[in-house]
């Protein structure tokens, strides 16, 4: 049986009174692209932020790679936070910085490469989300879709071992969606551990190993895509899926 | 909301209190070391405002600028019969007792009258000249004017300070008296109508007269006892062995005239020359100087006032835990404490209040004054400016394994920096025309070289015009070199 990269135990999360995460034990194992689906204000996007602790959870843990992340130092959880790479909705990418540049800060300040190496990470990561042309250009100047692409390359320059995919085409114009997909269908073709927070059903269907179904601050399923989507177990799943597959 | 207040009361009386125990205990040093002191150190510190010829004033010998006039004879010898080296330090008027108790000077010889108001606080040597009042007036006026009572409904002028000011006071009856700092603007605002007389010296009032042939000098006709127009050497209360040594200079002056022989007829030798070349560009070293300063303070006190501000700016967004909601609330009330306080009493502080427990220079004082002021202004800024960088931008580089702290120094404070660029920059201009306060305290900045061009040439009008130049080519510089920057960083 392989370990679990990642492991959930009875997580919760409340924001004053408001108890948006209640009660979650799941797992990830190596290599599996989870998909996390489900209506909006279900706890989707704060259970991601748990997983690296840009939100600290009220109760529970996360164990990534078998420690356990809730009981560790800021400093032990700054370098666990390298090996999961997290893309975000609303891209982040830094405004002062060129492209090359963006991808480049993190490697050269935290694991302290040299400038010619970094760059050239940066080119080959460049490369593989097909921008490179786009290495000396501002985020300012950037489609939509070229600037989630330069946040994934960014987030793969620390050489992560998970990837965290925060409803990375749901600030994209329509036509631009494609382009961010296909790059993160090769990450998994590639063998990347992947956790994507995402609208888009057909990724779903396609690249998940495991859907897991979130509403009410709970996962209220985790099954195969082609389980769920043909014979969803809950009431809450059916109504979900009635929804948005009219 | 009230605890908050209270906690600020306290911690401010707690300050005064404080800086009061420590005045309190200096003043109270029983022990007479004034003599030992002085000889120990091998000078004896003169203070003394420059712009009172022919007591003191500002003169070009062999190039440079420097006080000379009568006054300074009489330190000279006191310093010689002492045997150490005099040391003259100029400041205003004001300033100069304050100088004296807190010890940034050992003595004050500055056509200084010994009266029982100021007895109280400092110890006088024995009269080493006695003088006289004069009003000096326009030429033109002289058939109007007699003496002191014939200014009724009129406007007479004198130092802030001095002894003229107070009696012009007493003395006359509706009249307005109005003080100024030094003659010199006195006098401009005598030729420009402001006033209709001047009550000055009678040395002076000559002075002033044999140097600019629209002046006259009346005689004032004031009723004034012996000490009221007589000088002495102030030193600092309780410094016994110290004056009785300075009477034993200060009787040999009066027993040989020296004054009158000596002293006098040279500072008159300083005046002529003085006068000989009135033009703005004779001076083109002192405003030099002035720039120099003006741009030492300015620059020093940005980069330090910026570091105090980032520092004051993180510590002030602090939170969780007993230590940094300390920090968060010292820094706010710094904050508000700078910023709820003149700027010029915050300077006078530092140099004078910190005087007692460390010997600050001048510059130095002024300086540091400056950059705590600033400092207080810029983390308003910063903090400003860090709170407009978006949180996503703060995410992505923590999620990168980014420290906090290395996501401050390279991710936020770069964005936030061009954010307040503009901010930031005015802050520089102020700073640069602000800087003009510390003059108070005796820095050769722009204004403090402007006002001994004035009074070095009796030209009220044209050094203010040069340094308004002046000034107005620092700020437009520093203008067009930060908006160039501003403009480098544009990239969204």
């Amino acid at each position: 049986m392989t370990k679990p990269i990642i492991e959930v135990k009875n997580l919760a999360k409340s924001f004053g009174k408001n108890d948006v995460l209640k009660d979650i034990t799941e797992q990830v194992n190596p290599g599996q692209v989870i998909v996390v689906i489900g209506p909006s204000g279900g706890g989707k996007s704060t259970f991601l932020r748990c997983l690296n602790l840009l939100e600290t959870p009220t109760s529970g843990e996360v164990d990534f790679d078998g420690q356990n992340l809730t009981t560790l130092d800021t400093k032990k959880v700054n370098e666990l936070r390298e090996e999961m790479g997290m893309v975000f909705q609303g891209f982040n990418l830094f405004p002062n910085m060129t492209v090359l540049e963006n991808i480049k800060l993190a490697p050269m300040k935290v694991k302290h490469l040299d400038d010619a190496a970094a760059t050239k990470l940066a080119h080959e990561l460049l490369t593989q989300v097909n921008l490179d042309d786009h290495a000396d250009a501002f985020p300012s100047s950037l489609s939509g879709g070229q600037a989630q692409r330069v946040a994934i390359a960014r987030a793969l320059a620390m050489n992560p071992k998970v990837m965290l995919f925060d409803e990375p085409t749901s600030a994209l114009d329509p036509e631009m969606v494609g382009e961010v997909l296909s790059v993160m269908q090769e990450l998994a073709n590639q063998g990347m551990t992947m956790v994507v927070v995402t609208h888009e059903m057909g990724f779903a269907k396609s690249v998940a190993d495991k859907v897991w179904f979130m509403a009410d601050g709970y996962i209220q399923e985790n099954n195969t895509p082609e389980e769920f989507f043909s014979n969803p177990q809950t009431d809450r799943a059916k109504d979900f899926l009635s929804k948005i597959l009219m | 909301m009230k605890k908050r207040v209270i906690l600020f009361f306290a911690l401010l009386l707690s300050l005064v209190t404080g800086m009061t125990a420590v005045t309190s205990t200096t003043a109270h040093a029983a022990t007479d070391n004034s003599l030992t002191k002085v000889e120990k150190k091998g000078t004896l510190v003169m203070g003394t405002s420059p712009d009172y010829p022919p007591y003191e004033f500002q003169a070009t010998v062999h190039g440079k600028s420097q006080v000379v006039g009568m006054d300074v004879a009489v330190g000279k010898k006191i310093a010689k019969d002492l045997g150490v080296k005099l040391v003259v330090k100029s400041m205003s008027f004001d300033s100069l007792l304050v100088a004296l108790q807190t010890g940034k000077v050992d003595m004050v010889i500055s056509g200084m009258n010994p009266t029982p108001a100021r007895k109280k606080s400092v110890d006088f040597s024995h009269t080493y000249y006695q003088g006289g009042y004069s009003i000096v007036i326009n030429k033109n006026d002289k058939g109007i004017y007699k003496d002191k009572d014939s200014f009724v409904g009129k406007t007479i002028g004198a130092q802030t300070g001095s002894t003229m000011y107070n009696e012009s006071k007493k003395q006359t009856s509706g009249t307005t008296v109005k003080g100024m700092t030094s003659v010199s603007d006195l006098i401009l605002a005598l030729q420009s109508h402001k006033i209709q007389g001047v009550a000055m010296e009678k040395p002076s009032a000559q002075a002033y007269v044999a140097n600019n042939k629209e002046l006259a000098a009346i005689p004032s006709n004031f009723d004034l006892s012996a000490s009221d127009t007589s000088a002495s050497v102030a030193f600092a209360k309780g410094s016994t062995a110290l004056v009785t040594k300075a009477n034993k200079s200060v009787d040999q002056i009066k027993k040989q005239n020296l004054v009158n022989k000596t002293y006098l007829p040279e500072a008159g030798k300083y005046l002529k020359t003085n006068t000989v070349n009135t033009s703005m560009w004779h001076y083109w070293k002192a405003f030099l100087t002035g720039i120099k300063y003006t741009l030492i303070i300015t620059v020093c006190s940005v980069f330090f006032g910026f570091i105090l501000g980032v520092i004051l700016a993180l510590a002030r967004m602090g939170g969780g835990g007993v230590l940094r909601t300390g920090l968060r609330w010292l820094a706010t009330a710094y904050v508000e404490f700078i910023r709820g306080t003149p700027m010029m009493v915050q300077v006078m502080f530092v140099y004078f209040g910190l005087g007692l427990i460390v010997n600050l220079p001048a510059l130095t004082s002024g300086i540091i004054a400056i950059s705590l002021n600033s400092g207080a202004y810029v983390a308003e800024y910063i903090r400003g400016g860090i709170n407009s960088v978006d949180s996503g931008q703060t995410e992505a580089a923590r999620s990168l394994g980014m420290s906090g702290g290395a996501t401050m120094r390279y991710v936020v404070l770069p964005q936030a920096l061009k954010n307040i660029w503009p901010s930031l920059g005015n802050e520089f201009i102020t700073l640069i025309k602000d800087s003009s306060i510390v003059s108070i305290i005796g820095v050769s900045e722009l204004i403090f070289q402007s006002n001994i061009v004035r009074s070095d040439t009796y030209r009220g009008v044209a050094p203010i015009a040069v340094i308004m130049v002046l000034y107005f080519i620092l700020t437009f510089t520093a203008s067009r070199i930060l908006n160039y920057f501003e403009r480098r960083m544009q990239h969204d």
